[in-house]
């Protein structure tokens, strides 16, 4: 979704050559009737489109599915980036971007939300204190109760609950889940983490079930 | 305490001792005239009261003359002193030295001047003398016995630390009055200079009213004014960024089509083409922009016929009309003899006059008509043109922000141009003493209004 149909015709080239299938719209309303009919794999989303809302369609979006979202922001827009991630987009590309690198993100996050075939029987449920992760079906329960994760989060949280006790450094955490390497200044684990939190609730004591690692990254706390 | 209020106590000093010094002094040279045995003043003066007493005494006796030197010495002025021959003064006061000489000289020779020898009628004798100007008896510290010529000068002590205590606590005083609002003036400055432009001193001035209030108030509009146009600066950055984004981003599009299909690149580098003209052009219109905003460029003014540039306009605008079939006509009612003139930038006036022009003819549907008219108000000395499409128009909320920069209309998708035609067009107008406005015709379509002062 992006408001500059020429562009948009020139990425739909480029990436159906590289064999993906591609449609597009400069619609916001087309747009998220789209994302929401079960038909894409991915949506990529330009937040921001001087015409349309792209942080509205995101919210749009994320009431209803967990499809996953590439964000396309402006080079130094930081705060619509941080405003993207924590609605619950995946990951961003800064614009202008070579369309290479547009490819390379949406395949690693397409990578990273595909249940992973090799998971066998053992690994595939993993328990640490009140969560439930269902790897093969990229599931994830909290005390019984279904978490509501984008998969980026849950890729987060299944790299912090097989490390459970364990701090996990920011750059494994993007590595795992982002499929790339931390960038300086880069706020995006941080973010989803956050999200993460808020959505697992606090301990009695009202500290967090991850806790911040200072200068290395997270830890899940094993009970 | 600053450095200020230090500079105000030394003042404070010097304006006092040099008051203390001269008013010393000047009493000091009076005293010292006033003692001057030789000043003719005094001296006949006190003759002549010798004169007055000796012939009251010599008449009346000596009850007479003890009554009246009583009556004196409770007075001011000078005392008289009656001192017989065995030496008792007549009231059994001490006499002073210098008077009490010439009062027991005399007896041998009086000195006509400052004592006289008198001979009762019960032939008692007195010598007369007198005493410069006694404050009376009642009177302090002068006394009957008073100064016999200048007193010694004693150093003033007391006086000068008082004086200095005084000019210290209203130097203070002072010093914190002007102080206090210089101080807040100078941490607004120091904010504003380490670029916060939202300080403002207002309330700190409390209900002041002098020059430094005055100053405040005109920190608070400078900074105000200052963060207006900066906020413009920063917007204008982000816009102009956020604009070089969508040409660069297509750009890369059309490079990386051009590595993944070799065999295409004829395309692409159409499109790269494309793409770098938009840029240029968007520069272009920014400087532009930006010239208009520094008010046109100094030394490039001149006579310009408004009728005649805006024939050209639309000579111009008639090609891109003829394009999409629609037609641009102008009428004025300046008379072909007539020229109203306007001094200014004629590349300027022409560029804001085509940006009014070609909006409309862009906007315009295909076999309508554009209309420029020209009407000439002699009276209020202006020209106005008015420009007319046949449009959608333009939302009544946005008619203002049209020309702002980078705006676009809502409907307007993917039209050429980055939203700056009109914006230079309204910084151009007003550069040259005009106003431009824009309303929705009843009729349907956008007016441009643009009024030139000639």
């Amino acid at each position: 979704m992006d408001d500059d149909v020429e562009l948009l015709e020139m990425l739909k080239t480029y990436m159906e050559r590289e064999g993906f299938e591609v449609t597009f719209t400069s619609d916001a309303e087309a747009g998220v009737t789209a994302a929401l009919s079960d038909a894409f794999k991915l949506v990529v989303l330009d937040v921001m489109m001087p015409r349309m809302n792209g942080l509205e369609a995101l919210t749009r979006i994320r009431l209803q599915s967990r499809i996953p979202v590439l964000m396309l922001t402006g080079k130094g827009d930081d705060a619509d980036r941080i405003a993207g991630l924590e609605l619950g987009a995946d990951d961003y590309v800064p614009k202008p971007c070579s369309p290479r690198e547009l490819v390379a993100r949406v395949r690693a996050i397409l990578r990273r939300t595909e249940p992973a075939e090799e998971i066998d029987a053992e690994s595939a449920t993993i328990e640490s204190g009140s969560l439930k992760l269902f790897r093969r079906q990229r599931r994830a329960e909290w005390a019984g109760k279904q978490l509501d994760l984008t998969s980026t989060e849950f890729n987060l949280l299944d790299a912090l609950a097989r490390n459970a006790g364990r701090p996990v450094s920011k750059n494994e955490l993007s590595e795992y889940a982002l499929g790339r390497p931390l960038a300086r200044f880069d706020r995006s684990i941080d973010v989803h983490v956050s999200s993460i939190r808020r959505k697992l609730g606090t301990l009695p004591d009202g500290r967090s079930w991850i806790q911040t690692v200072v200068r290395h990254g997270y830890q899940l706390i094993e009970e | 305490m600053g450095r200020l209020f230090w500079k105000f106590f030394f003042f404070f000093m010097l304006a006092q001792v040099t008051t203390a010094v001269g008013v010393s002094a000047a009493i000091w040279l009076r005293n010292r005239s006033a003692h001057t045995p030789d000043n003719p003043v005094p001296v006949l003066v006190h003759a002549r009261l010798l004169d007055a007493t000796a012939a009251l005494s010599e008449r009346s006796g000596e009850p007479a003359l003890r009554e009246l030197l009583l009556d004196w010495s409770r007075k001011p002025g000078p005392t008289v002193y009656a001192v017989d021959a065995d030496g008792r003064e007549i009231l059994g006061r001490s006499v002073p030295n210098g008077a009490g000489e010439n009062a027991r000289a005399p007896f041998e020779h009086a000195s006509p001047h400052s004592s006289r020898r008198v001979v009762l009628a019960d032939g008692r004798a007195y010598v007369l003398s007198v005493d410069g100007w006694s404050s009376g008896a009642s009177f302090g510290q002068g006394g009957p016995g008073g100064r016999g010529g200048p007193g010694p000068l004693l150093f003033p002590l007391a006086p000068i630390v008082g004086g200095m205590l005084a000019s210290l606590a209203v130097a203070a005083l002072l010093a914190w009055y002007v102080a206090k609002p210089i101080r807040s003036l100078r941490h607004a400055f120091h904010a504003a200079g380490q670029g916060n432009l939202d300080v403002r001193i207002g309330d700190g001035m409390g209900r002041r009213r002098d020059e430094l209030a005055d100053l405040g108030r005109d920190f608070d509009r400078t900074a105000a004014q200052l963060k207006l146009l900066m906020d413009g600066q920063r917007r204008l950055l982000h816009d102009v960024s956020h604009e070089l984004r969508s040409p660069l981003t297509r750009l890369q599009a059309a490079v990386g089509l051009a590595r993944q299909q070799p065999s295409n690149v004829e395309a692409s580098m159409d499109r790269i083409e494309r793409e770098s003209m938009r840029m240029d052009k968007l520069l272009d219109e920014l400087l532009a922009l930006s010239r208009a905003e520094a008010g046109l460029g100094v030394g490039r003014e001149e006579n310009i016929d408004l009728v005649e540039l805006v024939h050209d306009v639309v000579r111009d605008a008639r090609f891109e009309a003829d394009a999409r079939s629609s037609s641009v006509a102008f009428a004025t009612d300046v008379g072909e003899l007539e020229t109203v003139t306007i001094m200014g930038n004629h590349e300027m006036l022409h560029r804001a006059l085509e940006n009014v022009v070609r909006n409309a003819v862009r906007h315009t549907p295909s076999g309508t008509r554009v209309h420029v008219a020209g009407t000439h108000d002699a009276a209020r000395r202006e020209i106005q043109f008015t420009v007319t499409d046949e449009g959608p128009g333009v939302a009544a909320t946005e008619l203002g922000s049209i020309f702002e920069p980078f705006y676009r209309g809502g409907q307007a998708k993917g039209t050429l141009g980055h939203g700056l035609g009109l914006a230079i067009a309204r910084r151009v107008v007003e550069a040259h003493g005009g106003s431009i406005r824009a309303s929705n015709r009843a009729t349907g379509g956008l007016a441009v209004e643009i009024r030139l002062p000639v």
